[in-house]
């Protein structure tokens, strides 16, 4: 293989792979809106560039099997056949097999993939259930209604080829029997660019040629283009504007000990492209949930058809933003969390009758941000948790003790126990039971957290809250003893400056702050951190009052310095999952500074209420 | 921090002084060394734990190796700080002072002689002879990540006595 077939061949790889996932997308909303045709003519569009690009470059396997695929396809488009969800499933098989057969090219070129098997279901499909008269591999059928526009591209791309390449893959092509399809890939491979610049030109609304073939080779359009980029380089790139950030604001700091007005100008306009950068670079990791919210669409279909359930998924705030490792890594377990709504969560249609339910179960799977967390929700509206039947499933398993008594909250927590599933037979839908306790592992380890809720015969709610770790936050910056500190400004409620009176010291309880009638416990942030200061009157000092906990507390610092937008550093060697600190940041001076969680310090300070809100928090498990 | 080589082939090592004691890492977990900085102090930490510092944007931890292993901790102009790539993290080493890089056959390296005391010496990989000196050949994984565990069980407790 010469490295220009070599280059054709993984050109079209990348491009298959692209054309797959949107595939995938419309079939699933062809079996919501059967009737769409433009659906249809996209699905037909991808097969068919799909087909063409495979042989021209000579990925015969492919090209068999979408030649088969498009077969049937064509019989959908012409409306000569049904579209029923076993048609849907067998489009989606055929994706499926397609993407696999893409990804062993991928690794080997000359890997041959054996599709007989789907091929003779297209073919059972074709014969079965629609009065074909024709042979679904007569060629002949090839030449689509859509012909008409292909043609004209053809045509009017085909003097190009000839300028542009040697006749030598041409000659290749139409050996290889029908015509306009292999031109068109032709067109495709060998005029990448070339066509790339006409798409860019005619990207605006192309009303003469509505269904122009090309246009579906690049799905995002022109206008998204995106480039991968490593995380690491962005890591690095993260690290120097944050260094460029410190520095500028030195300079700004000094800028005033300049003579020329010409510097301090241009040090004003650095620093505004420096803000520039730092807000784009900040920016980049964020990723949208979108598109591992989409891909639950397909979950959801597979299980409850394996299932025979009806199931509607719900999808909101799919714009919500994730840094994009914890969206990577939080993709599983969202998965196993959908799959077991639809096949634990849910009941089986016949039972939702009986209970008057409606038939059709819903899955809620949505994301939003709550205080310093983002949520991800995931929620049915099924039998909800039984807390008997899971401690009786749990002694009979040997997670708990015979004759260990658990509240119900605490029987709850029982599904993330490991070795643990309530399902009697094993499904191959939801495994074995290994996912839960992974699940709750995984989200642990990007030091989130998962809550359940659930409620009998109403349905079961599995809350994953994710720290904003990797992210940026606006921080307060505040100073106590020697230290200054940086406290989330989503945690403050506000901040008061006490008055003599307003501190009272209460036996048992420490000390209260009266705020405004209210009285709510007061600690010192040095002696919750454990430092050794002479403590400061409070008269001079700053109460915080922090409200979006348990109950209300203030923390008493030495002075608030001022606001910041800061990105939180994962602490390492010796100082990870410290109980009350959140992380590091970077101030404005260069110097390191740990970012403190509030709630949990509090909780850490009254050992009464640690008990109780840890054992709320961690549940059972 | 692999030790795998072949035979005749030397490591180069990293060699450097607590107080009047001589120790050695492999080279090539070294990233850097640099001045001691400013360093933010931890609550909760033991005291060889300094705290975080930043490295060019990056926080990282920074203990003092001096303190870890009950040696007098005296800063002067020579005090210095290796950083070392300690797995996903870096990780600050504070130093009395840094000597030289020392290429070392394996024939060198003799094995740790044997002590018999409770103490885990299981982070003293080998003695390497320079000059008249001994050094000892540090597996700063093992001398560390004892350490973490350490840091792992205090925190628990803590969280079991509040």
């Amino acid at each position: 293989m010469d490295d220009f077939e070599k280059e054709l061949k993984s050109g079209y790889l990348e491009e298959a792979s692209q054309l797959l996932a949107d595939a995938e997308q419309c079939f699933l909303s062809l079996e919501k809106a059967s009737e769409d045709a433009s659906i249809v003519e996209k699905i037909f569009r991808l097969a068919h560039n799909l087909k063409g690009s495979a042989r021209a470059v000579g990925f015969m396997d492919i090209g068999e099997f979408t030649h088969q695929l498009e077969s049937l396809l064509l019989k959908i488009k012409n409306k000569e056949m049904q579209i029923q969800s076993s048609t849907v499933s067998l489009l989606l098989e055929c994706n499926d097999h397609l993407r696999m057969m893409v990804d062993t090219l991928r690794t080997d070129m000359d890997a041959r993939v054996d599709s007989q098997a789907l091929m003779a279901e297209i073919g059972r499909h074709l014969n079965g259930e629609v009065q074909s008269e024709e042979a679904p591999e007569s060629l002949e059928l090839v030449p689509p209604p859509a012909s008409a526009f292909e043609e004209e591209a053809v045509t009017e791309e085909v003097a190009q080829v000839e300028e542009i390449q040697a006749s030598e893959q041409e000659e290749e092509v139409i050996e290889t029997e029908v015509s306009f399809d292999q031109l068109t890939s032709v067109v495709e491979n060998s005029l990448r660019e070339e066509k790339h610049r006409l798409e860019l030109v005619s990207s605006g609304p192309a009303p003469v040629q509505p269904a122009q073939p090309q246009k579906t080779a690049t799905p995002t359009g022109p206008v998204d283009e995106s480039i991968r980029v490593s995380l690491k380089r962005l890591e690095r790139l993260m690290n120097n504007v944050g260094e460029l950030v410190i520095l500028q604001a030195v300079l700004n700091q000094q800028k005033h000990s300049v003579q020329s007005m010409l510097m301090q100008k241009t040090i004003d306009q650095l620093a505004k492209i420096t803000k520039d950068i730092q807000d784009i670079s900040m920016s980049l990791r964020m990723v949208p949930v979108k598109q591992t919210f989409q891909k639950m669409q397909r979950i959801v279909r597979d299980t409850s058809k394996a299932l025979s359930k009806e199931v509607v998924l719900d999808i909101s705030g799919e714009d919500t933003e994730l840094d994009k490792i914890v969206l990577e890594q939080i993709g599983d377990p969202l998965v196993h969390l959908v799959r077991n709504a639809v096949d634990h969560g849910l009941e089986s249609t016949e039972e939702r009758v009986a209970r008057g339910k409606s038939s059709q179960g819903t899955v809620w799977l949505s994301a939003f941000h709550q205080g310093s967390h983002i949520v991800i929700e995931v929620r049915d509206d099924g039998h909800g948790l039984d807390a008997q039947k899971l401690i009786a499933k749990a002694r009979e398993k040997g997670v708990i003790k015979p004759n260990q008594e658990l509240t119900d909250e605490q029987a709850y927590h029982l599904v993330f126990a490991p070795g643990f599933s309530t399902k009697t037979e094993i499904t191959d839908i939801s495994g074995r039971g290994v996912g839960m306790d992974v699940v709750k592992n995984n989200i642990q380890q990007l030091q989130g957290e998962i809550q359940l809720e659930t409620e009998k015969g109403k349905g079961t709610c599995f809350r994953i809250l994710l720290p904003l770790t990797l992210s940026i936050i606006d921080g307060m910056v505040i100073r106590a003893g020697e230290e200054r500190y940086v406290v989330p400004i989503s945690q403050v409620h506000e901040s008061v400056q006490p008055e003599g009176q307003d501190v009272h010291f209460v036996t048992g309880l420490g000390e209260v702050l009266s705020l405004r009638g209210e009285n709510i416990p007061l600690f010192r942030l040095t002696s919750v951190l454990g430092r050794k200061t002479v403590p400061r009157p409070v008269t001079e000092s700053i109460a915080i009052v922090i409200r979006n906990g348990k109950s209300p507390f203030s923390i008493l610092v030495d002075d608030i310095i001022g606001h910041q937008q800061v990105v939180i550093k994962r602490l390492g060697h010796g100082v990870q999952n410290m109980k009350g600190i959140s992380g590091g940041a970077i101030l404005g001076d260069g110097r390191a500074a740990l970012i403190l969680d509030f709630n949990e310090l509090a909780s850490r300070a009254t050992p009464a209420t640690s008990a109780i809100t840890s054992a709320v928090m961690k549940g059972a498990a | 921090m692999e030790q795998k080589k072949s035979k005749g082939q030397s490591q180069r090592y990293l060699n450097f002084s607590l107080g009047s004691e001589e120790y050695a890492i492999p080279l090539n977990a070294v990233k850097e060394v640099i001045a001691l900085p400013e360093v933010t102090s931890v609550p909760y930490t033991p005291p060889h734990f300094l705290g975080i510092m930043n490295l060019r944007g990056q926080v990282i931890s920074v203990i003092d190796l001096r303190l870890k292993f009950g040696i007098k901790a005296e800063t002067t102009a020579e005090t210095a700080v290796i950083i070392c790539e300690m797995g996903q993290h870096s990780l600050g080493m504070v130093v009395s002072s840094v000597n030289s890089v020392l290429a070392l056959e394996e024939s060198e390296i003799s094995p740790k002689p044997e002590i018999h005391s409770h103490r885990n010496t299981d982070y003293i990989q080998g003695v390497a002879k320079k000059d008249k000196h001994l050094v000892l050949l540090l597996d700063i994984v093992k001398a560390l990540s004892a350490e973490e565990q350490a840091a792992i069980s205090r925190a628990t407790g803590v969280k079991k006595a509040a």
